[in-house]
């Protein structure tokens, strides 16, 4: 599932990954990448999330959450 | 303390350090195994993810004062100040060369970068990091790197020392924020994870300035170190492969290094975010917030401005004319100068020091608490309408304190097409010092509503940024892609008391460094255009301001601005010296009041009385919204020449030379629109 359909509050791993290169780079360095646990805290005004990683709270544009793919921790 | 910021975009650090002036050294305290400061001062560069703490950290260290706040991208540009310590304190207060030689006093030369996440930059700034950290030759470099990591998202943070770690530099991590860790469950031992990561970790609190003996005691016994042995990488050129084995790297030292009691509780950030950034609420608390912050500067400032403009046209005026009159200078060119001149002028500018004491007050509360990042999350989308990604809100929000640093802050942005767009955007922001005009006008025309009538501005300003926005996103700027949002949002911090009055007071400095510059100058130059006669048979200093050569220039500009309601030369003339400086708007009017009245030109007179005569000269009998075309004309035209100079840095000419054009269209047009609807019901 892409990150608009996943669930809030629920231990998720990014899977894949196709976002603009910049803004994938950008997420790697904030630590969330491909293979990393994560989870969405809440929506945002505009249709954003704000994605729990690492410890850090990220925003995320409603954009961009078509672009990354993610599966619930089992 | 000295300290110096520039925009340094090619030098290497050494000879950037080099190339600012140097800060005043005290030979004889120079010590520390015959390390002197000046050019041979160790150079140790302080770098970090942005919003770890990294300015207040210089601050500490150096005494300087620069930007500090809350939220991503507060660095844009290179300070640097002398750090001097002993050998067992950060500080050294050695003032007269007293200084014990036991104390081993050494000072070094500390740069604050503007921060990165990683080596790898995406936008200006970055990059100027990127360059002053590794760029040059390997005797370029900085003697020593302190990397500011914020211990509450280590992850994150120690990415830019696993970078450095590959290169064989002497580093020391500076680990803040352990209080919000330490809330969060999380425990960190700075001496197993500096034994996983090989280097020093100190923990530090810039804010509250505790840990920074330490961190000075561990830097002065690195610098005496050979370089680190660089970290083994993966022999690849493949970016997903060395960043895996990076993030590999940062994991274990952070399992090393930390343990954590349970799961991740929701914290109060958490909490405190579920209502500021949600879908409907988000955007009317924003609202609200920045309502209040206009209605509570308008109405506490009030009070005070009354009293200091009672202060400046009585007892000083007075006491001015008198010792005047005492040299013999009583009704002299002299006379006008000082009284009518500098003293209403100037004065009249001053009784708005508590107005912007407040706004600047309120302004670093909003960013020394976090708000502002989450800001930027609720106007996304507008920002994304008018074809510029959610961060392009921050340097946008400074402007609405001074139009100068938000131009340099559009380096914030990654793509270079939008930095033009954000920059040719940032003049409409309202700055304090139109605040100050469009106070005085809400007084004058709007009485117990002026509150209101200066939030309306702001939201009026917002307006003009998005019409101007669209027009600019539909036309120049058509098919231009637009980054998606993605932004840190920092633990919210109650904020200091220290940190907040230190934001206020750099704020409030620049802005009398600014009244005691331009402006007294601007003063001067309206004064002496006032006292030269155009015709014959009258002399100089002695002339009715609507005959003297200020008179007369300001008189041919008046059909211009006639469809807009204010074609009188008073107001088209300080729309003239405006362009200078906003600051200047109000004491050119209280001189050329002052000025024309003949009766009695000792004193400065009722200024909002004539001006609310001249508008209602001007305008017909439609004062109010002829007062209206003339803010809305306020805030759209060019806003000063320093931001002038700002964007031909940033953008160039060509660029500045549209976005003046574009000002003062947009300007005239929204004035005339506002008067001509406005009549019809005023």
């Amino acid at each position: 599932m892409d990150l608009a359909a996943a669930p809030l509050h629920t231990e998720l791993t990014l899977l894949a990954s196709d976002a603009p290169e910049s803004s994938r780079q950008r997420l790697s360095s904030l630590g969330l990448r491909v293979g990393s646990r994560f989870s969405l805290l809440q929506k945002t005004a505009g249709g954003g999330r704000v994605v729990l990683v690492g410890g850090s709270r990220i925003a995320l544009g409603s954009q961009l959450l078509g672009h990354l793919r993610a599966e619930a921790v089992k | 303390m000295p300290a110096t910021t520039q925009t340094q975009k090619s030098l290497p650090l050494k000879a950037l350090a080099a190339n600012l002036p140097a800060p005043s050294a005290k030979a004889c305290c120079q010590t520390g195994g015959g390390v002197g400061a000046g050019a041979e001062a160790p150079v140790i560069a302080l770098a970090g993810a942005p919003n770890t703490g990294k300015s207040t950290l210089f601050n500490a260290l150096t005494g300087a004062k620069v930007t500090m706040g809350n939220w991503p991208g507060t660095t844009v540009e290179v300070s640097r100040g002398v750090w001097r310590t002993t050998k067992d304190s950060a500080t050294c207060g050695c003032e007269d060369c007293d200084c014990d030689p036991e104390e081993q006093r050494l000072e070094m030369t500390l740069i604050d970068l503007p921060g990165a996440y990683s080596l790898d930059p995406h936008s200006p700034d970055e990059a100027l990091t990127r360059e002053l950290l590794i760029g040059g030759p390997s005797d370029e470099r900085p003697d020593l790197t302190i990397v500011a990591c914020d211990a509450s998202r280590l992850v994150n943070s120690l990415y830019l020392v696993a970078q450095l770690r590959e290169r064989g530099t002497r580093l020391v991590v500076a680990l803040t924020m352990l209080d919000v860790a330490e809330k969060r469950g999380i425990t960190i031992s700075p001496a197993l994870l500096a034994r996983a990561l090989g280097c020093p970790v100190v923990g530090i609190d810039p804010r509250r300035r505790t840990g920074l003996d330490r961190l000075a005691r561990t830097v002065r016994a690195v610098l005496g170190q050979p370089l680190l042995k660089p970290r083994p990488v993966p022999a690849t050129d493949d970016s997903l492969e060395l960043d895996d084995d990076r993030f590999t790297w940062i994991a274990t030292a952070v399992e090393a290094g930390t343990s954590a009691s349970g799961a991740p509780a929701a914290t109060l950030s958490d909490r405190v975010d579920r209502w500021v950034t949600a879908p409907v609420l988000g955007p009317l608390i924003f609202l609200g917030l920045m309502w209040a912050v206009f209605q509570i500067t308008t109405t506490v400032a009030a009070p005070l401005q009354d009293l200091l403009d009672g202060l400046f046209s009585g007892p000083v005026t007075d006491g001015a004319t008198w010792l005047l009159t005492q040299l013999g200078l009583d009704g002299s060119w002299i006379q006008g100068l000082v009284v009518n001149g500098l003293i209403a002028g100037v004065g009249m500018l001053l009784t708005f020091v508590p107005l912007m004491t407040l706004m600047f007050v309120l302004l670093a509360l909003l960013e020394d608490s976090g708000y502002l990042a989450r800001a930027a999350v609720v106007t996304d989308r507008l920002m994304r309408r008018i074809g510029l990604p959610g961060r392009a809100f921050l340097p946008l929000i400074v402007g609405y304190g001074c139009n100068v640093p938000a131009i340099s802050g559009t380096r914030i942005l990654p793509n270079a097409r939008h930095r033009i767009l954000t920059a040719l955007l940032v003049p409409f922001t309202s700055c304090t010092a139109r605040l100050t005009v469009f106070v005085m006008m809400g007084a004058i025309f709007f009485g117990p509503f002026a509150g209101t009538a200066v939030f309306g501005m702001y939201v009026t300003s917002i307006v003009i940024i998005v019409l101007v926005g669209l027009l600019l996103r539909g036309t120049l700027w058509k098919g231009e892609p637009i980054e998606p949002l993605v932004i840190d949002l920092p633990a919210y911090q109650r904020p200091t008391l220290r940190l907040t009055a230190s934001v206020t007071w750099v704020r409030l400095k620049g802005f009398l460094q600014t009244a005691s510059g331009i402006i007294v100058a601007t003063v001067a130059a309206v004064w002496l255009l006032q006292s030269i006669p155009v015709h014959a048979g009258e002399s100089f200093g002695e002339v009715p301001v609507q005959d003297s050569v200020y008179g007369v220039g300001a008189q041919a500009l008046t059909p211009v601005f006639a469809p807009a309601g204010f074609g009188s030369w008073q107001s088209t003339s300080t729309l003239v010296v405006g362009f200078v400086a906003k600051e200047a708007v109000i004491s050119s009017w209280a001189q050329t009041y002052a000025v024309a009245e003949p009766d009695d030109n000792s004193q400065p007179g009722d200024l909002g009385a004539a001006v609310l005569q001249t508008f209602t000269e001007s305008s017909g009998g439609h004062p109010i919204p002829a007062a209206l075309a003339f803010m809305v004309f306020l805030m759209a035209y060019t806003p000063c020449v320093a931001t002038l100079a700002a964007q031909w840095r940033e953008i160039g000419a060509r660029w500045t030379l549209f976005g003046i054009g574009l000002q003062l269209a947009t300007a005239w047009l929204l004035a005339v629109v506002v008067f001509q609807v406005g009549r019809l019901f005023w």
